[in-house]
């Protein structure tokens, strides 16, 4: 009798277990459906809609030019996108702090409506509704907000770019790796957002800053540079914002024959390598000139002999290809070369 | 109607008793699935929510005093990460139940023979090389995870094949040093990436997120989950069978070795396409189950579709926390499921007098 049942339980249990599962399946199917069809009547359309942000203030107006319009406008971004702008950005959002900067730079900070939490400058950026971190960006958020136009970096091309796309969003992503590429990307910015002489006039301000102090570092001797990133020896190499930097403050990247631009060094190399100045942009996680000294085989070091290692504070100033990238540069060749600023 | 004999009369008690609990589990799968659509890092009230979606269902527009991006935010963002949260929570509960009975051992989960190392690596490989294709609805992280998962998996599976038969400790030994392997190799690529946000997308990756779920990717998974569900589901019985060792259960007619062939190959299906679109989540397989044994006894064709069940309840929840408690930054999931199972785990396995396994 129990062999009929468990045979009989057997075979019911494996139909209603299908049975289950078709249900599950066209309900998912019904459910995604559902979504995609509606998409076209979703996507936000900032030109008719009004977007839901408090009014801005009447700002003066530089960009009301007499002379016709530029959109729409049509450009290829820092990671070969082409996209294509139809009106001037209203509301923009920014996915990384040196683009913040950027667009406060230009005057922009009225149209901004959305910044990470890490974009601390200037300090009126900090009362920005928030949309993420670095690369966790809370699409909700950046939806609710309803920008015309979101500034991304190139960490978030492989994932956040395209989900942004699907929801029918704007994306251009600027991300410069030196300094040429932050004026080239300040440039782009004026494009877009139709501050072209406010771009022009900051990128000559900055350029004729960056030619004097190649100038004023010119002849001098060209000094081993140590950067220090991590205590566990990473650095910057070529090819990183922050080696441009150093190259350009009269100074040599001792990471020059890497093939990466982060990396990290062993206690051997850096000895060999025997650096001449040490910059500790760990410095806000505990590096000091002391705990640097103390590392064994690195008190034959000419930095630490010479006593040149220096604990850098505003390690965002440094690490920021944006507007303020002039002041880095400053900071670092006279870090490297005081007497060329006397 | 004649009165039953005892066994048979408790025998349908207990029948009636799993039953209500597969509906209350059921019902409370729908509730949490409701409360996950309604929180987010956009506050939206319920009776926003409530009718956005009735306004959807009925064909009506849209109420004018709700703000337009709410309609993209609820169907197009929450939607799907709760759908995508719900088949991958059952997914990876399922395979731990399945893996725990094949394996005969308590502490197997979905991640046992090669499919978290194998994804692992090859999502890796796809973010180091920064591969940008896309293909069926799947993005090229998640593609190279799905074929690093089944390849590896296909590897160990004939590492650990001798003489026509693959011995379960064969296959975990195998497992243990292919995942050895694979994760030296995804630590490397990890660090020797070319700057340090591509470093913090892997770790990212591996520690589990719904963040940037959409309906493409729940279509792009369904088939595979489907067809793996439906295998195992076919098996349920055989499974308890198993529960014999293996010599036994061939005795009593059941060609182990073409079971154990067939369930690692749609188990690890189903588990492969779950952790392609979701990173390695953990703990989730493991406890899971083991939770349902605890009250309900280890008979498979309950302790499946219950698992099923509580796994999807399981990671919605952990998917809420996760995007709710540091809004608008995210918890990886890995994390929040650890943190949560682990100490209710505990607490039950405390509570529970018997031995159940």
């Amino acid at each position: 009798m129990s062999k009929v049942m468990d045979s009989h339980r057997k075979g019911r249990f494996a139909v209603l277990w299908s049975a289950a599962l078709l249900t599950v399946l066209l309900a998912l199917v019904g459910l995604s459906a559902c979504g995609r069809a509606a998409m076209p009547t979703t996507t936000p359309a900032p030109a008719s809609t009004p977007t839901p942000v408090p009014p801005t203030r009447a700002s003066t107006p530089v960009s009301a030019t007499p002379t016709p319009s530029l959109y729409p406008v049509t450009i290829t971004d820092m990671a070969g996108r082409e996209v294509t702008v139809q009106t001037q950005p209203q509301a923009i959002v920014s996915l990384a702090p040196a683009n913040t900067e950027m667009l406060y730079a230009l005057g922009l900070g009225d149209k901004v409506v959305g910044i990470t939490e890490f974009c601390n400058y200037p300090p009126e950026a900090g009362q920005k509704p928030k949309v993420g971190g670095f690369s966790d960006i809370s699409t909700e958020k950046v939806v609710e907000l309803a920008p015309d136009l979101i500034l991304a970096d190139s960490m978030h091309i492989a994932e956040v770019v395209p989900a942004l796309e699907d929801l029918g969003l704007k994306v251009v992503v600027i991300d410069p790796t030196n300094i040429p590429a932050v004026l080239e990307g300040i440039e782009l910015l004026g494009t877009i957002t139709e501050r072209e002489k406010e771009a022009q006039a900051l990128t000559a301000q900055m350029q004729e800053a960056i030619d004097a102090i190649a100038q004023a570092v010119d002849g001098h001797e060209k000094l081993r540079v140590f950067w220090e990133l991590s205590s566990d020896l990473w650095t910057a190499g070529p090819g990183s914002f922050i080696d441009d930097l150093i190259v350009r403050s009269g100074g040599g990247n001792i990471a020059v024959g890497a093939d990466s631009s982060w990396l990290q060094l062993s206690n051997e190399a850096i000895i060999a390598a025997d650096p001449e100045v040490i910059l500790l942009a760990d410095h806000p996680f505990g590096a000091t000139m002391e705990t640097v000294a103390a590392r064994p085989g690195w008190d034959k070091i000419s930095a630490v002999v010479n006593n040149r290692i220096i604990e850098i504070s505003d390690t965002d100033l440094v690490s920021r290809p944006g507007p303020r990238v002039v002041e880095a540069l400053k900071f670092v060749a006279k870090v490297l070369h005081p007497d060329a600023f006397e | 109607m004649s009165t039953l004999p005892d066994s048979q009369a408790t025998e349908v008690r207990s029948l009636n008793r799993r039953l209500a609990a597969l509906v209350l589990a059921l019902v409370t799968l729908l509730l949490v699935a409701a409360l996950g659509a309604a929180l987010g890092s956009v506050r939206t009230p319920p009776s926003a929510v409530a009718q956005l979606c009735w306004a959807r269902l009925t064909g009506n527009p849209v109420p004018a005093d709700l703000p337009p991006a709410w309609e993209t935010i609820l169907f197009e963002i929450r939607f799907p990460r709760v759908v995508l949260g719900g088949l991958v929570g059952m997914t990876l509960a399922v395979a731990g139940a399945v893996y725990q009975a094949l394996f005969r051992n308590p502490l197997a989960d979905p991640y046992l023979i090669g499919v978290s190392s194998g994804a692992s690596f090859g999502a890796t490989v796809a973010m180091y090389f920064v591969w940008r294709f896309a293909w069926g609805g799947l993005n090229a992280i998640s593609l190279a995870a799905f074929a690093g998962a089944l390849l590896t998996t296909a590897a160990i599976y004939s590492l650990a094949r001798v003489g026509g038969r693959t011995p379960v400790t064969t296959l975990i030994l195998a497992g243990v040093a292919v995942g050895a392997v694979l994760s030296a190799g995804t630590t490397l690529l990890m660090f020797t990436a070319s700057d340090a946000f591509h470093t913090i997308h892997i770790l990212g990756w591996l520690m589990g997120s719904l963040a940037l779920a959409n309906w493409e990717e729940v279509r792009a998974i369904l088939p595979y989950l489907l067809l793996g569900f439906l295998v195992i589901g076919w098996h349920a019985h055989t499974l308890n069978v198993l529960q014999l060792d293996e010599e036994q259960a061939q005795a009593l007619g059941i060609e182990v070795e073409r079971v154990k062939g067939v369930l690692i190959l749609a188990t690890s299906l189903a588990a492969a396409a779950a952790i392609s679109v979701s990173g390695v989540i953990g703990f989730v397989g493991l406890v899971v189950p083991h939770i349902v044994r605890l009250i309900w006894g280890p008979d498979h064709r309950f302790l499946l579709p219950t698992s099923a069940l509580l796994g999807a309840i399981g990671l919605i929840l952990a998917d809420s926390l996760a995007r709710t408690l540091f809004a608008p930054r995210e918890l990886p999931l890995g994390v929040v499921t650890a943190l949560v199972g682990a100490p209710f785990f505990l607490h039950l396995l405390r509570r529970q007098k018997r031995e159940v396994f």
